[in-house]
């Protein structure tokens, strides 16, 4: 049951005291946000009013089991009546439990786990292995690392600088950038810089781009590549077979640590356990956060090859991040990992994206401003356009943002977009109903954006 | 009340075997540990003892990573985890939830001065990356975009993640160049280390807040966005624990309000009783713009941090076209916050900072007339339960021990046959929970003076 909450008391605090991620309090004080949840079930989340809402969103793409999920906290409570640190130098029974788990579960020689505690530290950690591991061998001169426009890699200073996702927000606030980054296009066919005609070309392209970065400032410069295996920010571009097989082949051909971001599509978002499992190919590191613990806590791992890892067996780096290896969270993401296998949840996020993706792609019959629907599994992008055949996007003057974001709001959906893409990407463990109550509100947010527009 | 949890039984040996295999820990070499019979893999705690697979009973001296604030074995913490959990255990996209929100007005009351409003994430490096970011971004908004350089302090430590490595720090980091564009290194007020020389601790503490104002004209009080330091250098082996003379803080607050340089003051480990005081700043009386914290918020039962700024810095982000673009999934967590509100609430009840501050003059006190005793103890130093013994192989030129004399490796061998978690490293750290009583500080100080007392005659310095 919700206790009765005094959500005006709260709302103000939050206004004058909390800096929310990404939003302004002066916008929120006028609105009459932000909204204060209090409680959670599947993929429904109840406000301090008590209305509840259907989380489309999926908390970031990160609350895959959904919310309540009893059995996770009872985990975490009782690791919290055992040992809840590690002593200086020592470990804990779940963080060798859990690492032994994801080493079996990842696949080829993907074997040993460095722990962290959120998707940008499991990236840095990646980046610091590849770096050291290159100058283990003799290599100090790779530093650079090639990453793709549009993806998004996590926000500290040394993973901040990869992707580039311009058409979101300006790095110029946090100017200067890590040094030796460097940007290739993103295999998304429907907007392929490089003009590939088929979804084979551009893929073909945008690989053969990887290439040419690596001849054009040498390979013996060149640290790591890094992608997702289907990026969210871009709406999630579901790159051609041709893709990753042929990164695969030119990492190794120039000696490049090829790192898998599997951040948003590890743990069943894209249907499969591993979102690079649909491309046939094993890359040297993995990285993983979100779905790992369907967010109940912070945690998140990079997976190291046993090849790289062998390196550092008696000279190891010196990185210490306090929370890593951290014995409560490992016990959390032990009963997620083990829920998720039992429930079949992986197969739920195949069969309930497949219809979801269908109804939502049915839309574009009855709205034009809906210019693709793409993804695979539950994590399904919706890209906006003003214009289907010249894909032109609308201009920030026209405030789709907000026009959609209110839209969502009045139909009970938690989710939002930036006016070009909405990512939809729900608990999966969703149910078929549930698809359809997201696919009516996403039609009718979309009646009501296409009828404001028009009366303009 | 604390529930017996049953012991269970663990085939050690195998979970060790696994350890070796799969688990990348840090700072610790896998080859090395595996002729040693290491890692020491742990089953339970309670207070400042944990029990490892095979039931025995060992003494954590740093309380984890000086994090374990409250002792093991809180369970009004597992109870508030469990409750939030079940709850709701995420903060769905653009909304709040009353844990984070009520730890927010919380930090806003027990930090100092006008500090209030708060960016909630999971460890110190993202807090100290927040603080550089919002520092950044803040002189942007005020048209001063030239500023993007940090001065921090030799010798300190900030983080592991791409700027805040290359924060602070000694000694080689070629394994993770290129280096940070912008990072500039100021002396530590290292009262027995000095980098800026000086005689007596004020002398020093001056001449190392001037390195500062030295740098800032030196590149232009126009490049220079941000000043961090830790309230005093925390846990690092060379300048651990070393307490700045009175005239640093206030000296390091004119100077940056003299040329616009925000003041981040890093808290990780130096907040919430640490240091006999609920922050570690609050000795020197003086305000930073940017409050960095993490590990005792919530004594590390659950990976948590947050950056509090003040009214001046955060109201450069009002504003639709303002707002400081950074997102974290696990940023503003509710259970992580309510997991904090429940370790604070136990460190007030338990009026754990001013045991911090009685047990730790008590420490203190032990620690001097052992150090007085044992050579090889060339400076006792520290505030509250942050303290160290600084160890050298001449009193005078204070040198270290040589590597091949194995010194540390000797000591950790003895502390480990007393059941004494302690890691040497150039210095011995003292950094127990909050919890800790005079027997307890009585234990370990044995265990410290029989340690030295070996050592120094294994290798002929007694």
């Amino acid at each position: 049951m919700v206790a009765t909450h005094d959500t005006e008391a709260i709302r103000q605090a939050s206004l004058k005291y909390q800096w929310m991620h990404n939003a302004d309090w002066t916008e929120m004080a006028e609105t009459g946000e932000p909204i204060v949840m209090v409680a959670g079930k599947g993929v429904r989340v109840t406000d301090s009013t008590g209305k509840t809402w259907l989380d489309a969103h999926g908390g970031y793409t990160s609350v895959h089991l959904g919310y309540g999920q009893d059995e996770i906290a009872e985990a975490a409570y009782e690791q919290l009546c055992k040992i809840t640190f590690f002593p200086s130098g020592t470990t804990t029974v779940p963080v060798v439990e859990l690492a032994e788990k994801l080493a079996g579960m990842t696949p080829g020689n993907l074997n040993r786990v460095f722990p962290g505690a959120g998707g940008s530290e499991a990236n840095e950690t990646a980046i610091k292995i590849t770096r050291a591991y290159h100058k283990r061998r003799g290599e100090a001169g790779r530093y650079k690392i090639i990453s793709r426009k549009f993806s998004y890699h996590g926000t500290t200073a040394g993973v901040l600088g990869l992707g580039n996702n311009a058409t979101d927000f300006s790095l110029s606030d946090f100017e200067p950038m890590a040094p030796g980054m460097i940007h290739v296009p993103h295999p998304n066919h429907y907007r392929d810089e490089l003009g590939g005609a088929s979804p084979s070309e551009t893929a073909i392209k945008c690989a053969q781009a990887v290439e040419d970065a690596i001849l054009m400032h040498g390979a013996d410069t060149v640290a790591a590549f890094i992608g997702e295996p289907i990026a969210q920010p871009p709406g999630a571009p579901v790159p051609a077979p041709e893709y990753w097989p042929m990164i695969r082949e030119i990492c190794d051909r120039y000696g490049v640590v090829l790192i898998c971001d599997e951040i948003i599509t590890g743990f069943g978002r894209t249907g499969k356990m591993f979102g690079i499992e649909h491309f046939g190919i094993e890359p040297d590191m993995m990285t993983m956060g979100k779905g790992l613990i369907s967010s109940y806590l912070p945690l998140a791992a990079t997976v190291v090859s046993d090849d790289i890892a062998d390196y550092f067996g008696s000279d190891n780096i010196a990185h210490a991040i306090t929370a890593s290896g951290h014995p409560v969270t490992a016990a959390a993401a032990l009963k997620n990992l083990e829920i998720l296998e039992r429930d079949g949840y992986v197969e739920n996020s195949r069969v309930q994206g497949e219809y979801l993706k269908a109804g939502l792609t049915e839309l574009m019959d009855r709205h034009t401003i809906v210019g693709d629907v793409r993804g695979l599994g539950l994590l399904i992008g919706v890209e906006i356009v003003a214009d289907r055949d010249t894909k032109e996007r609308f201009p920030k003057s026209a405030g789709l943002a907000a026009r959609l974001n209110a839209a969502f709001r009045k139909q009970g959906l938690i989710l939002q977009s930036d006016g070009n893409i909405i990512t939809v990407g729900p608990p999966i463990c969703i149910t078929r109903d549930e698809c359809d109550e997201i696919i009516a509100g996403v039609d009718a947010s979309l009646t009501e954006v296409e009828a404001g527009l028009a009366s303009d | 009340m604390v529930e017996t949890i049953e012991r269970k039984t663990f085939d050690t040996d195998s979970l060790r075997k696994s350890s070796l295999r799969h688990n990348w820990m840090h700072m610790r070499n896998w080859n090395e540990m595996a002729e040693e019979g290491e890692p020491l893999i742990l089953a339970d705690g309670k207070g400042l003892n944990v029990y490892d697979t095979d039931g025995n009973e060992w003494l954590d001296v740093n309380g984890g990573y000086l994090c374990v604030n409250v002792g093991y074995g809180r369970t009004e913490i597992a109870d508030a985890v469990r409750a939030q959990m079940k709850a709701l255990s995420f903060t769905p996209r653009g909304t709040t939830t009353e844990p984070v929100v009520r730890l927010s007005q919380k930090l806003a009351e027990i930090t100092p001065g006008d500090l209030e409003r708060s960016w909630q994430s999971t460890g110190g490096s993202e807090a100290n990356e927040t603080a550089i970011k919002i520092a950044k971004a803040y002189h942007k908004r005020n048209g001063e975009k030239s500023r993007y350089k940090v001065i921090s302090r030799m010798g300190s430590y900030h983080g592991a993640t791409g700027l805040t490595s290359w924060l602070g720090g000694r000694g080689s980091r070629s394994d993770f160049e290129p280096a940070f564009p912008g990072m500039l290194y100021a002396a530590q007020p290292n009262p027995y280390r000095p980098d800026a020389g000086g005689e007596t601790p004020s002398e020093i503490a001056v001449r190392a807040a001037k390195s500062v104002e030295d740098l800032i004209l030196y590149h232009g009080a126009d490049t220079v966005a941000a000043f961090i330091g830790e309230a005093f250098c925390a846990d690092t082996p060379y300048d651990a624990c070393s307490v700045p003379g009175p005239e640093y803080w206030p000296m390091v607050r004119e100077i940056c309000d003299r040329y616009g340089v925000v003041m981040i003051v890093d808290e990780v480990i130096t907040g919430f009783g640490r240091t006999g005081k609920m922050f570690g700043i609050e000795h020197w009386g003086v305000t930073p713009d940017i409050m960095t914290m993490a590990k005792g918020l919530v004594s590390a039962y659950v990976p948590m941090a947050a950056t509090i700024a003040t009214p001046k810095i955060a109201d450069a982000f009002a504003g639709p076209d303002n707002v400081f673009a950074q997102t974290l999934t696990f940023g503003g967590h509710p259970v992580i916050a309510a997991a904090a509100l429940a370790n604070i609430d136990i460190i007030e009840k338990d009026k754990l900072v001013q045991n911090a501050a009685d047990v730790g003059e008590y420490l203190m006190d032990q620690m001097r007339s052992v150090g007085e005793k044992h050579p090889m103890v060339g400076n006792v130093r520290g505030l509250g339960l942050m303290t160290a013994m600084d160890l050298v192989s001449d009193p005078v030129t204070k040198v270290r021990f040589p590597a091949e004399l194995g010194v540390e490796n000797r000591m950790a061998e003895k502390f480990a046959e007393r059941r004494l978690i302690i890691r040497p490293r150039g210095l011995l750290v003292f950094s127990p929970p909050l919890c800790i009583t005079r027997d307890e500080v009585d234990r370990i100080m044995q265990g410290v003076d029989e340690v030295l007392g070996e050592v120094e005659a294994e290798i002929g310095m007694s």
